[in-house]
């Protein structure tokens, strides 16, 4: 296929066709391709490349004397942008994927329960993201600014759901030292503490359940937390890091009322790229959260705890119009005590699922 | 089998369709050469005769009345804030359409419909409806196509639709003092059958998942049952509007079936239907008369209604030209300075 990079010129046949020519004078290959799309039986049809570069026509070619330069003429696909490639007759589509720039919305089902009835399922669950954008600023000191609109999900049977309003964060590269240790034991020498710090926080959160002691609202008004990236990829698109910080909520269930609180939370989390092309997407995150409650019910404790990891992968399958079709993997598990009716264990659940996405333009190079 | 190609010099005789480049880095519309040829002035010409005939167009979206005073004849319905009031009820909203293109791919277009903050409050019976946002994203490409990783590579198949995705946030439907129902989110894959570029026709179809919550009011408002539906039912949508926007058509219909938390699997259909059409205008902002009708097998309503919609602020339709073109009078040299 012809580099995206290099010149393309375009010179004319004895039958008056169009051809798109590549020379590379190291290699002594030149490639060629039809300047249009062809058709099912291999021949031009009349329709111009998509997202072809136009090309250079003001440079002679003369191929006999190339080849008697030395030069190979092979047959090729037409180059296509980064990101994008070309079947046999020249058609375009798109082969490079940001899920981080995205709209998308899927469903999900346990294993399980599609092996007993499908039609009948008790733990099929649908998630969603309006908005789903990154925005990088390449550099020696990169930045990365992630925005979530209205993210979330909902279960059934039992039935819950998760939904946030809003959230932001943001990965900063520092290319200086936060501590520089200098050691004069021995031989002086230096020794750098880098610490990437950032900043999470979400806005609008809400927690829906419904148990054998009714129903339960979690609000979670608003959330900031310090971030600690513990590894961080080139262009921030992967990471690993802690987060702390406080949130304020407000809690009402058929049990205990309404109780606002302030909660501590404290999570780790692992989100990486796996491949250049962005069709494999792992992410993996462990949180702890202690709530205080302003008040107490029956004399009980102010406090309640939350714990929960959840480990997803998800992978690009198809593409419906450039468009991507994945298939996601989750694992999860959850313990909390502050729900009436759910008990105080760890309780898992496995998920399967596809997710449909809008826009996920090639990723940044 | 390698090509023949024209020796050095011929290739330049013949123009091709495309044009030099010397950076290949730039976009590809960076630089175009035209030589001056008589085929290339013959070209002006045609896109002179091409842009009268545009102007001959506009000219019909813009009216003028028998004492020379122009109006607008066509409207645009997909950008306007609006005040309606009907045997329903009044209400209004904002909508917003706009299309998003690409300099280096002018194949595709990405078709964004917004509805916001849109509400109906019943005089009679004191009935609230309201939808915090609605948008529509259609991504029309001059070729539809599936690409599927078999084997070593990537295959491309090709489709006759469309694509795109309806997502709604925040819909309710409120009986006071009784009961409502918040659909927190809808969302839909979207096939677009039609494959307009424009936003006049669309016959879009595509499983619908979606989260309802019904709140009861008798005592004190509590959650009464909340209802999912994971991609379980089927949407199907249909507008039309001819090219004045004077007239349009939505039919909208949901089949399928929704889980409950009280009552599982329960099969569900709501359709609805509008149809406008702008009867005049009042200083160029038009008022049409409007019917509507709404079939839900949840509550097993089915409501009719006809009314009046005003339009308070329109994007102003391009092919409307209210202001005469101004000609240029000969001025006497020195005049100016007087």
């Amino acid at each position: 296929m012809m580099s995206a990079d290099q010149p393309v010129i375009c010179a004319r046949d004895t039958q008056d066709h169009v051809w798109r020519l590549q020379c590379n004078e190291h290699t002594k290959k030149c490639l060629y391709a039809p300047n249009e799309e062809l058709d099912a039986e291999g021949k031009r049809s009349s329709k111009s490349l998509e997202q072809a570069r136009d090309c250079v026509t003001d440079q002679p070619f003369d191929s006999k004397k190339l080849e008697a330069a030395g030069y190979q003429m092979i047959q090729a696909r037409a180059d296509a942008p980064y990101g994008w490639t070309r079947d046999e007759r020249g058609r375009v589509f798109q082969t490079n994927f940001d899920l981080k720039r995205r709209v998308y919305f899927g469903a999900a089902y346990s294993p399980l329960k599609v092996l007993e009835d499908p039609l009948e399922s008790k733990r099929t669950s649908i998630d969603f993201g309006l908005l789903v954008l990154d925005i990088y600023h390449p550099g020696a000191e990169a930045t990365r600014h992630r925005i979530r609109l209205f993210e979330g999900g909902v279960h059934m049977q039992p039935f819950s759901s998760e939904i946030v309003v809003a959230h932001y964060d943001v990965s900063h590269h520092f290319l200086d030292p936060l501590l520089r240790i200098s050691t004069f034991i021995g031989e002086p020498a230096r020794h750098d503490l880098h610490l990437n710090l950032g900043l999470w926080s979400e806005v609008g959160g809400l927690e829906l359940h419904k148990t054998s002691m009714g129903n339960s609202q979690l609000w979670r008004h608003g959330t900031a937390e310090i971030t600690f990236d513990l590894w961080q990829s080139a262009k921030l698109d992967s990471y690993a890091r802690l987060r702390t910080g406080l949130g304020l909520e407000g809690q009402n269930d058929d049990v205990n009322g309404y109780r606002s609180a302030v909660t501590g939370a404290s999570a780790f989390e692992l989100d990486m790229v796996l491949d250049e092309s962005g069709f494999n997407n792992l992410r993996f995150e462990v949180s702890h959260e202690i709530p205080r409650y302003f008040t107490t019910v029956d004399g009980g404790s102010h406090w309640s705890q939350r714990l929960k990891a959840d480990l997803q992968l998800e992978s690009i399958i198809l593409a419906i119009n450039d468009q991507p079709v994945s298939l996601k993997l989750a694992v999860g598990g959850e313990k909390r005590d502050d729900l009436p009716g759910v008990p105080d264990q760890w309780a898992f659940v496995v998920d399967a699922g596809l997710r449909f996405s809008l826009w996920a333009p090639p990723r940044p190079r | 089998m390698t090509p023949a190609f024209a020796r050095d010099g011929e290739a330049q005789q013949r123009p091709l369709p495309r044009v030099a480049d010397e950076h290949p880095t730039k976009p590809a519309h960076a630089r175009r050469r035209v030589s001056a040829t008589p085929r290339v002035i013959f070209g002006l010409a045609l896109i002179g005769v091409a842009l009268g005939a545009h102007v001959a167009r506009a000219d019909s979206c813009t009216g003028i009345s028998s004492e020379g005073g122009r109006f607008a004849a066509c409207f645009d319905p997909g950008n306007r804030l609006t005040l309606s009031v009907g045997t329903l009820g009044y209400g209004g909203g904002v909508s917003l359409r706009h299309t998003i293109d690409f300099e280096d791919e002018p194949d595709l277009v990405w078709k964004m419909d917004h509805a916001i903050v849109q509400f109906q409050h019943g005089l009679v019976d004191g009935e609230v409806d309201g939808l915090l946002y609605r948008g529509r994203f259609l991504r029309h490409s001059r070729d539809g196509h599936i690409v599927l990783p078999i084997g070593a590579n990537l295959r491309k198949v090709f489709l006759p639709f469309d694509i795109g995705a309806l997502v709604e946030v925040g819909r309710l439907h409120l009986v006071r003092d009784e009961r409502s129902e918040l659909s927190v989110v809808e969302t839909a894959l979207l096939v677009d059958l039609a494959r307009t570029r424009d936003f006049r026709t669309r016959v879009a179809l595509g499983p619908v998942a979606s989260w309802d919550v019904a709140f009861d009011h008798a005592a004190k408002v509590v959650v009464a049952d909340q209802r999912v539906a994971p991609f379980s039912a089927l949407l199907v949508e249909l507008h039309l509007e001819d090219r004045g926007g004077l007239t349009l058509l939505d039919v909208r219909g949901v089949a399928g079936t929704a889980w409950h938390t009280d009552g599982g699997w329960v099969p569900r259909v709501r359709a609805e239907a509008m149809l406008e059409r702008v009867v005049f205008a009042v200083n160029d902002r038009p008022v049409a008369l409007y019917g509507s009708a709404l079939y839900d097998s949840d509550s097993g309503e089915a409501v009719a209604g006809i009314g009046l919609r005003a339009v308070l602020v329109e994007h102003h339709d391009p092919r409307v030209s209210l202001h005469p073109p101004v000609v240029a009078s000969r001025v006497p040299a020195g005049a100016a300075r007087d």
